[in-house]
């Protein structure tokens, strides 16, 4: 299966990415390149840029790309909006998913499962199929219905708030998913739902980008590769033994990768 | 002076109220309001000059309700149409008030006015003859709820007033709807007695076109044990001032306001309340919305006033405010004013645009910039619609408000 | 069962600075005219453009009228029955603090600012004025080491006549305020503070002010210039003799801060408040203001006002520079007739500044304590934020709490965020600490201290502690 994926096209591509916000650069030369199929684990310690990679991918307004690309499907992105991008297929999971008071999820749900739908050229579906399509999704994280008449992530725990965040992407079928620490605050039960409806939604089409500080989630999804972060910088990739070696030995270890300029 | 000739003008002294001489006296003394005090400074010293621009029209002027017809279950009034009023039904009763309860009070009101304060009361009820007033008593229980139309038609300036009873042990659903065409001025004065254990359940809705205007003021008792929830939506107007002054005379009442003001254009919308609390056990929530956009001021001022006498009072009042354009302007001023010691009062105000980081979430999910901000706006609006009662169920305000912002 | 009484029993504290030093005075008679000032002028020697400065603000507070705050009542005030000139006599120059007149040392000696060489506070320059002069400025050679200039204002405007006529007026113009116009015609002393650029003091700076006279106002006068990537800490002090008549005080600060600088200005003010009847004590009426000018510069003020009869005072910020940074802390304690109608102004005119207000506020006795603010946010300051705290403690029946913040934005691209609660000390929360074995009176003034605890977190170390045993003992006292 891994020979494989080689020969066909690359689902995203970060080409040498340098990123800042408020004139503060955070992105310092970032490159990563994901194929269908496969599954990559970002690690780094906080602050390392990994979240603000996940956010210049989905077109987070207030990040500013100083120079490289991001092509998606062999396109460059780097000028589309946020909803176009998630129209075309990249969905990002939020490490804080906002809440939304007074909007309803249902509606939420609703709107945005028609927008991509629309893309597809798919039929927009009216309350009474979306209600249907959506319980059927609800079984995968194991969520009740009563999450549908609340505002959105208002209230929720921690927990249900990131199963909310997976069944957006189980009902927007992206064709990359980048899941922003979506394994951290949930107790270990949480963490296997959260973990099985991930693997659900995947398939030999999609790419998946999980980016998490922990092994855990990483033993009930085995990622393809590992990539190590730092400083704004990609410092080691390898393959998913990398992240049992970081585990053992601690990210003092990948300090000396990091290329300090001479 | 003009407006005080003015009204001279259009009536001989004999045909005028006892009121009216009364307050055309108070007004004699101080024709405008002072525009420096407070409670004026912000006001749009030319538009209310416009306000007070046309004619006074005191004729009865038939107009269309843009809105639902007439249905079964509910009792329409329009002010200075169809005044005339009695019906005795096996569970409630509404009668008019005679000519003589209606001068003791409104008498009654005039004495406690602030010649500056209640200058819009004053302007109303000297401009406000026979037929464009409207006072009601209302008792009993099952009652279907009630519409009550102020209109001010083209090309001048109209006064209408209504005083309402609510009897003990009586509970209400009351929508005011005040409708201004273009090129016109409505003063309308509400005045509330809400007696013992009573409640009422209060919407006002006003809308205008280009160039209405608007002094509305409301001036509510509220008597031991009683609930006055106020749920009201202003827009569309050159300029509109909404004065809200209410009086929890003995403590012990429960009053809820849920009020939004929405600016486009060229419009200055204000909102003025006061609430006193005359007693113990007073409880207050209060939240009022503003918006504005292109060039227009939205302005709120609230002051809650807790006297010593008022122990154990409760009150929260809120001023959110939503600023969209760079040549608007918000204005807000939440004031405390406390002497007791056991009260819990809080105040809030923020002034922000739309929530950028909302919007993201939302355009991540492909929605897009517009459809995310009104899903933003509608759930910014619902807070407040959903509390004017009646409405809710007939009038479609949101999709109104939602099309036109 | 706790009583209530006993909460206001606690607030109740004699008044430790209200001793008169015998001293002989230089006294000008009473009134205010133009040879008046003149004569004010001529005594301190001053150059031309100060005099026609002070003729200039003259001459527009005459035509001035005296504001007429709501919330403030108070007896008029007789501008013609104040003396505003009034000096200890000593000696015509002074060469070093040994020929400062031993009363006065020993006058700060009690007040707890001791002035002399061997006894000097170690890590504080003072500046001791005491009625209308400046009586010594302690550490000046070791300031002087490192550029910075720091002395009374009346040798400022000897020695650095240029940096006076650059910057006096420019924050607070004559014309600002009647108050501030009053102050122009006749200030007398106060402090003068120059950082260079790339300075950082190496020590906290501080002016301690004693009104010893009853019947001369004070009307000092400060300017703080801090230059590009400079920063400073400056605090003040006030105390005054009890007299049963009520005393003018009538103070502008002004400060500037240019590119990358920080000025830290923190007051302890403990002016006589008057009795219990409310007879006499200090009308404090103050014109604060700084101008972040520079980018990224900052001003923050920390104020505790503990005294006066009637307290006026806006501490305000004017933020031109981009991403400049206002603050604003303050606790202000009211007791008896106390009236305290104190806030800031926080006006936000650049792009990217910010603004801090939290203000405490406590009325107990029959006091009236106000929070008056305007925050404003200009055409041009996008990318700007505000957040506003202030909360209100009772103690008593009698006591009133107002606030009134005025909010105004033109910028939707900026965000203010006001909130405001009042509370009181709780039975429950008395019994609380009572039954874990805490006196009441500790209890008392924990929980006051408590409700500060973000104002004094503001403070300078020195005056923290002086802050919270000030606090504790207004609110010391006789327990039931």
């Amino acid at each position: 299966m891994q020979s494989k994926m080689k020969e066909s096209h690359p689902i995203l591509e970060v080409k040498n990415l340098f990123a800042s916000t408020d004139n503060l650069p955070i992105l310092k030369g970032v490159s990563l390149t994901v194929y269908p199929g496969e599954i990559h684990a970002i690690m780094g310690r906080n602050g390392c840029g990994k979240s603000t990679l996940s956010k210049i991918i989905a077109g987070h307004p207030s990040y500013k790309i100083t120079n490289g690309d991001i092509k998606f499907l062999g396109e460059n992105i780097n000028s589309l909006e946020p909803e176009e991008r998630s129209q075309s297929g990249i969905f990002l999971g939020f490490q804080y998913p906002i809440e939304i008071p007074g909007v309803s999820n249902l509606e939420f749900l609703r709107v945005s499962t028609n927008a991509r739908r629309k893309f597809l050229n798919k039929e927009e579906l009216d309350t009474f199929d979306f209600e249907e399509l959506v319980k059927e999704k609800l079984e995968i994280v194991k969520m009740d219905q009563a999450f549908l008449s609340r505002s959105v992530n208002q209230g929720f725990s921690g927990g249900e708030k990131k199963r909310n965040e997976i069944l957006q992407m189980a009902l927007l079928e992206p064709k990359i998913a980048i899941l922003d620490e979506t394994d951290s605050g949930l107790d270990i039960d949480a963490l296997r739902i959260v973990a099985s409806g991930i693997k659900r939604i995947s398939n030999a089409q999609t790419g998946i980008i999980l980016i998490t500080h922990y092994q855990r989630l990483l033993d009930e999804i085995k990622p393809n590769y590992v990539h190590v972060m730092s400083d704004g910088q990609i410092i080691k990739t390898g393959e998913s033994d990398l992240a049992l070696e970081l585990e053992k030995k601690g990210y003092e270890w990948t300090d000396n990768f990091i290329k300090r300029p001479k | 002076m003009e407006i005080i000739e003015k009204i001279k003008t259009n009536k001989s002294i004999d045909n005028q109220t006892e009121i009216q001489k009364i307050c055309l006296d108070k007004l004699q003394s101080s024709p405008l309001p002072n525009l420096r005090s407070e409670q004026w400074r912000l006001s749009n010293k030319s538009k209310l000059a416009n306000f007070l621009d046309y004619s006074v029209n005191e004729n009865n002027s038939k107009f269309d309700i843009p809105y639902p017809k007439n249905s079964q279950s509910t009792i329409r009034l329009i002010i200075g149409e169809n005044c005339q009023i009695k019906l005795i039904k096996k569970y409630y009763s509404i009668q008019q008030l005679s000519k003589d309860e209606l001068q003791k009070y409104i008498k009654e009101q005039i004495s406690f006015f602030n010649q500056n304060e209640n200058w819009s009361d004053l302007l109303n009820l000297s401009l406000s003859c026979k037929n464009n007033i409207l006072g009601l008593k209302i008792n009993g229980s099952k009652i279907p709820p009630i519409e009550i139309f102020s209109h001010g038609s083209s090309n001048s300036l109209n006064a209408k007033t209504l005083i309402v009873f609510l009897e003990k042990n009586c509970n209400v659903e009351l929508l005011q709807v005040n409708l201004s065409e273009d090129n016109s001025s409505l003063s309308q004065s509400t005045f509330f007695c809400l007696e013992e254990n009573s409640s009422l359940n209060h919407g006002v809705v006003s809308y205008g076109v280009n160039k209405s205007n608007l002094l509305n003021s409301l001036n509510v008792i509220q008597q031991k044990n009683s609930e006055y929830n106020l749920g009201s939506l202003h827009f569309k107007f050159n300029y509109a001032r909404f004065e809200i002054r209410i009086k929890q005379s003995e403590g012990n009442a429960k009053t809820n306001i849920k009020g939004m003001q929405i600016t486009k254009k060229n419009e200055q919308i204000s909102t003025y309340t006061k609430i006193d609390f005359d007693g113990p056990n007073g409880f207050l929530d209060q939240i009022n919305k503003s918006l504005a956009d292109d060039k227009s001021h939205a302005i709120f001022e609230g002051s809650i006033i807790v006297p010593k006498i008022a122990q154990k009072t409760d009150a929260s009042q809120l001023s959110r405010n939503l600023l969209l354009s760079n040549l608007a302007q918000i204005d807000t001023k939440p004031q405390l004013e406390i002497i007791a010691d056991d009260v819990k009062c809080k105040h809030g105000a923020t002034i922000s645009q739309l929530n950028e980081e909302e919007l993201f979430y939302m355009r991540t999910r492909g929605i897009t910039l517009t459809e995310a901000s009104k899903l933003q706006l509608s759930s910014y609006f619902q807070e407040i619609i959903s509390f004017i009662p009646v409405a809710k169920d007939r009038w479609d305000l949101l999709d109104k408000l939602l099309n036109e912002n | 069962m706790v009583n209530k009484n006993l909460v206001k029993d606690v607030v109740k504290e004699p008044y430790k600075y209200g001793f008169v030093t015998d001293i002989e005075t230089e006294k000008i008679e009473k009134g205010l005219n133009e040879d008046i000032i003149r004569l004010i002028s001529q005594k301190k020697e001053e150059p031309k453009f100060l005099l026609d400065f002070r003729l200039k603000a003259f001459k527009k507070w005459q035509k001035m009228k005296e504001p007429d705050w709501a919330a403030l009542g108070y007896k008029k005030i007789d501008y013609q029955d104040i003396i505003y000139y009034s000096a200890p006599k000593q000696k015509e120059k002074i060469a070093s603090l040994d020929e400062v007149d031993p009363k006065l040392l020993e006058t700060f000696d009690k007040l707890g600012i001791p002035l002399t060489e061997q006894k000097k506070l170690t890590n504080v320059a003072v500046d001791a004025v005491f009625d209308s002069v400046s009586i010594a400025t302690t550490f000046r050679e070791e300031l002087a080491e490192h550029g910075v200039i720091f002395c009374s204002i009346s040798e400022a405007v000897k020695n650095h006549a240029d940096l006076i006529e650059k910057y006096l007026g420019t924050v607070v113009p004559a014309s600002d305020n009647y108050f501030a116009a009053l102050n122009s015609a006749v200030f007398s002393d106060g402090s003068f503070v120059y950082i260079p650029k790339g300075v950082t003091c190496p020590m906290d700076l501080s002016s301690y002010f004693r009104i010893n006279s009853g019947d001369s106002g004070q009307f000092e006068r400060t300017l703080i210039i801090a230059e590009e990537s400079s920063s400073v800490s400056y605090l003040e002090g006030c105390t005054a003799p009890m007299f049963d008549t009520n005393t003018l005080h009538a103070a502008v600060v002004e400060l500037i801060a240019l590119d990358d600088s920080s000025i830290k200005y923190s007051t302890v003010q403990n002016w006589y408040a008057g009795d219990e009847e409310g007879i006499g004590g200090i009308f404090n009426f103050v014109t604060k203001r700084g101008k972040c000018l520079g980018k990224r510069s900052k001003i923050s003020w920390s104020q505790v006002e503990t005294g006066s009869a009637i307290t006026w005072k806006y501490p305000s910020c004017l933020l031109l520079g981009e991403e400049s940074v206002g603050e604003f802390y303050s606790v202000a304690l009211t007791n008896n007739l106390q009236q305290a109608d104190t806030g800031t102004k926080m006006i936000h005119i650049g792009p990217k500044t910010k603004s801090t207000i939290v203000s405490k506020g406590i009325s107990a006795g029959n006091s009236k304590n106000s929070y008056r603010g305007l925050v404003k946010m200009g055409t041009k300051a996008t990318g700007s934020r505000n957040y506003s705290q202030c909360d209100s403690m009772l103690i008593g029946d009698q006591a009133s709490a107002n606030t009134f913040p005025y909010i105004k934005s033109q910028q939707p691209n900026s965000e203010i965020e006001h909130e405001a609660s009042t509370c009181r000390i709780s039975e429950e929360q008395l019994f609380y600490l009572q039954s874990r074995g805490i006196e009441f009176e500790e209890a008392v003034s924990m929980m006051v201290s408590g409700f500060c605890r973000d104002v004094f977190n503001q403070l300078p170390m020195e005056f923290a502690a002086e802050a919270d045993k000030l606090l504790a003992l207004k609110l010391e006292g006789s327990v039931g």
